[in-house]
């Protein structure tokens, strides 16, 4: 077994290098910006033009998307290079995954399996070259983590899909240039096989976005009114949006795995050593010790989940269960985190610090505890596709997906 | 990266796991844990034949050099037995304190009995049982004309039955604590094996037990020296019954009906799975880490307490959550369950309690200023 991050071959310590130095270029003027998270009630206007503009300077690279076929924008790269693009980014606090807000890196993946060559060329590339802000829009009102209840219909109207229905929860602050949208292709059509997927150029006249203010930040109720769409956006074929489904959440539920450091603990260490209570330095207090053992045991268990997925992903055989585990114990350890950062700073717990990453920010932490314990499905619904990946109860497992 | 096991250690794996099956199914275990027979000499040599005991012992000595991760591959399977026995006390505890702490002579002596299974030495270090590590040891070594006499009550020795010969940590007349060598047939020494809902411990007596210069093999940092390598073996051997209680644990609820279905349907029970699973893989992985840090001559210290904490923890609830979804029949002493649970209980108590490791632990990663105070 080998657990080291850098394999680094020649060839990849010379891309190491390469990389090094663009961004110590390109990053240059970020250093008074205190990243948001990707969902953030303090997001602002400096920070995410920043943002966007590292996106478009790494997409025209080709780093955005390094391991795409150089035809649709990517750079026919191998997931060594990723990594290296991974773990370099990561020393500057940002994943690679979301250097602005879209979630074009959840929605490339599905159109590179299941697009038509002619999909592949005219979406792929904007996307790729990090030009569009891409809203996953799947909740609605009445589904909720049932993504298959899709309300939301799309019906065949000569060269068009006529769109009329609501999606709830999404997106962020700023509004999408594209909305990546499950649909009901057939309202007569059994469960599962009545669903289709719509990539909308988000600005067709019938489409209204409501900003609602939440816990996390910012997310949005999108209304599709009439809104005609031409039919070359259907992307995986009509009443076969279900399978496209599958695949793409496997991505969304943690299947991708983690290479990322987590800056909260060593923030915390940080500010017991120099907290004062009593005389003395919180750091020697034993409760205060026991309690930051408990989140160390727990972020290393996380961190090993991720590193696990990511190596299962990286040699094309995905963990049977590992992705919604993943998520799941994600979820409960910031949901322990949230109020182990209480015990141990009070009510300094619940005041925002802007001086720091939000990431690392302790009432970030405080919130994201039981702000976090839904999105991209509930926690129920993460042990649900676990129970079913190990088939308790079932004559067989489900099996998971392979992502790209 | 590459988070996989090598091919021969994946072959190391097999056979071990072929041996468990052929030697001592869970049948087999289940009622040598009713009878409270935690040690099978037959079986023990057969392992000594393998190469299992001394393993990670240096060639000269008798051992196989195999690598920490070769040694885990073993121990993981014989987990899931739980296959009871000094395998781990004397196989890699002992021989790893010899090792770091013994004369080149007592070496050559030493160490090949214990790989060839003629010797079955058995640390006995801790006196009092609330507490663990060099604070609880409390026998006394004291200075007599001839030599020195040991004199006090290991309560919990793990293993003691098996023993051919103790590793006796004593505290000295200035208060250090030293370990010695003591023969089970010397006398002064009983055995006393202790019942009750655990395995294999055992109550020693030391009474006036003559001691010898030559008999010393280091002071307690030689104990812990040998702990950075044998507590990993030890969380192995607790993944790979968590592994199994986790597999039992599924396939019951696909084959136990009731409420008119399987009890898998009901989401209830499938929470007690994905807890199992979450312990297990918490277990896994961390011990895997630790077990590659050693290999890789990385400072893993503190990752070491880390494994042993998670994994006894891990062990302990794996099987609460298994008692949930086997319910009555899972608490019969003939059920594969209650010889892991006994087992989980008697190695969340061995060498230090989850409590224990995670304060050792933090203290590792982050020494207190104040102890000199």
């Amino acid at each position: 077994m080998d657990f080291s991050l850098q394999p680094d071959t020649p060839e990849i310590s010379a891309f190491r290098k390469e990389v090094r130095e663009w961004l110590a270029e390109n990053m240059r003027g970020s250093e008074p910006l205190r990243w948001s998270a990707r969902w953030s009630t303090r997001e602002n206007d400096e920070e995410y033009q920043f943002r966007r503009q590292l996106a478009n300077k790494l997409g025209q690279k080709r780093w955005l998307f390094p391991t795409y076929p150089p035809q649709y924008g990517g750079a026919g790269l191998t997931l060594d290079h990723q990594f290296v693009l991974e773990t370099e980014i990561d020393r500057y606090g940002l994943p690679l995954g979301s250097i602005f807000y879209t979630l074009a890196r959840l929605v490339a993946p599905a159109v590179l399996k299941f697009g038509t060559e002619e999909q592949k060329l005219e979406f792929l590339p904007p996307m790729l070259r990090g030009e569009l802000a891409v809203w996953q829009v799947l909740t609605e009102p009445q589904g909720g983590s049932d993504v298959a209840n899709c309300l939301t219909k799309a019906i065949r109207d000569g060269d068009d899909y006529v769109v009329n229905g609501q999606k709830i929860m999404v997106g962020h602050h700023l509004p999408p240039d594209y909305v990546w949208t499950l649909v009901c292709t057939n309202p007569a059509g059994k469960r599962h096989e009545n669903l289709g997927w719509l990539y909308i150029p988000a600005n067709l006249p019938g489409i209204t976005v409501q900003h609602l203010h939440l816990m996390m930040g910012i997310k949005n109720a999108v209304f599709f009114d009439n809104v005609r769409v031409p039919a070359k956006y259907l992307v995986g074929g009509e009443n076969n949006g279900w399978k496209v489904a599958n695949s793409y959440l496997e991505l969304e539920h943690g299947g991708g795995g983690s290479v990322s450091e987590n800056p909260l603990f060593k923030r915390l260490i940080a500010h017991c050593q120099k907290a004062d209570f009593d005389g003395k330095s919180l750091m020697e207090d034993q409760d205060v010790r026991d309690v930051l053992a408990d989140m160390l045991i727990d972020l290393d268990v996380q961190r090993l989940m991720g590193l696990r997925n990511f190596w299962h992903r990286y040699v094309r055989d995905p963990h049977p269960y590992g992705g919604p585990q993943f998520l799941y114990f994600q979820r409960m350890v910031r949901l322990r985190n949230s109020e182990r950062v209480q015990q141990i700073l009070g009510f300094d717990a619940l005041a925002p610090d802007g001086s720091v990453h939000e990431e690392a920010d302790f009432e970030y932490t405080v919130r994201s505890g039981p702000g976090w314990l839904h999105g991209g499905g509930t926690l129920d619904t993460d042990r649900l596709i676990i129970a079913r990946r190990l088939g308790l109860g079932r004559p067989s497992q489900e099996t998971a997906p392979t992502t790209v | 990266m590459d988070l996989k096991l090598s091919d021969e250690q994946s072959m190391i794996k097999k056979v071990a796991a072929d041996f468990l099956k052929a030697e001592a199914p869970s049948y087999v275990i289940t009622e040598w844990f009713q009878e409270k027979r935690a040690f099978i000499p037959e079986l023990y040599k057969k392992t000594a034949e393998l190469g299992w005991l001394g393993m990670m012992l240096p060639d000269e000595y008798g051992g196989g050099s195999a690598s920490c991760t070769d040694c885990a591959a073993v121990f993981e399977e014989l987990g899931h037995g739980p296959l009871p026995g000094p395998y781990f006390s004397s196989g890699v505890l002992a021989a790893e304190i010899i090792l770091a702490g013994s004369s080149p002579a007592q070496k050559k002596t030493l160490l090949p009995e214990i790989c060839n299974g003629r010797s079955v030495v058995i640390p006995a270090l801790s006196d009092d049982p609330i507490q663990w590590g060099p604070r609880s040891v409390q026998t006394r070594l004291t200075k007599t004309v001839t030599g020195f006499v040991l004199n006090g009550i290991k309560r919990f020795v793990y293993d003691g039955d098996a023993a051919t010969s103790f590793i006796c940590a004593a505290r000295t007349e200035t208060g250090g604590v030293v370990l010695a060598l003591v023969d089970r047939n010397a006398p002064g020494v009983s055995v006393k094996p202790v019942l009750g809902f655990m395995i294999g411990a055992a109550e020693v007596r030391f009474d006036d037990v003559a001691i010898t210069a030559d008999n010393f093999v280091g002071d307690w940092g030689v104990v812990e020296r040998a702990l950075i390598k044998a507590l990993p073996i030890l969380c192995a051997y607790k993944v790979g019954a968590c592994q199994e209680i986790f597999e039992m644990t599924n396939e019951y609820t696909c084959t136990r009906v009731v409420f008119g279905q399987p009890i898998g349907r009901f989401q209830r029970v499938q929470d007690h799975c994905v807890d199992i699973s979450i312990h297990l893989d918490g277990a896994r992985w961390i011990t895997y880490e630790t077990l590659w840090k050693i290999d890789s001559g990385i400072e893993a210290a503190a990752n070491v307490h880390q494994a042993k904490a998670v994994a006894s923890e891990a062990y302990y609830q794996s099987c609460n959550f298994s008692h949930m979804v086997f319910a009555g029949p899972g608490t019969d002493y003939k059920h594969p369950l209650m010889a892991h649970s006994v087992a989980a209980h008697t190695l969340y108590q061995y060498l230090g309690t989850p409590l224990y490791h995670k304060r050792a632990m933090v203290d590792a990663l982050y020494p207190r200023q104040s102890s000199a105070a």
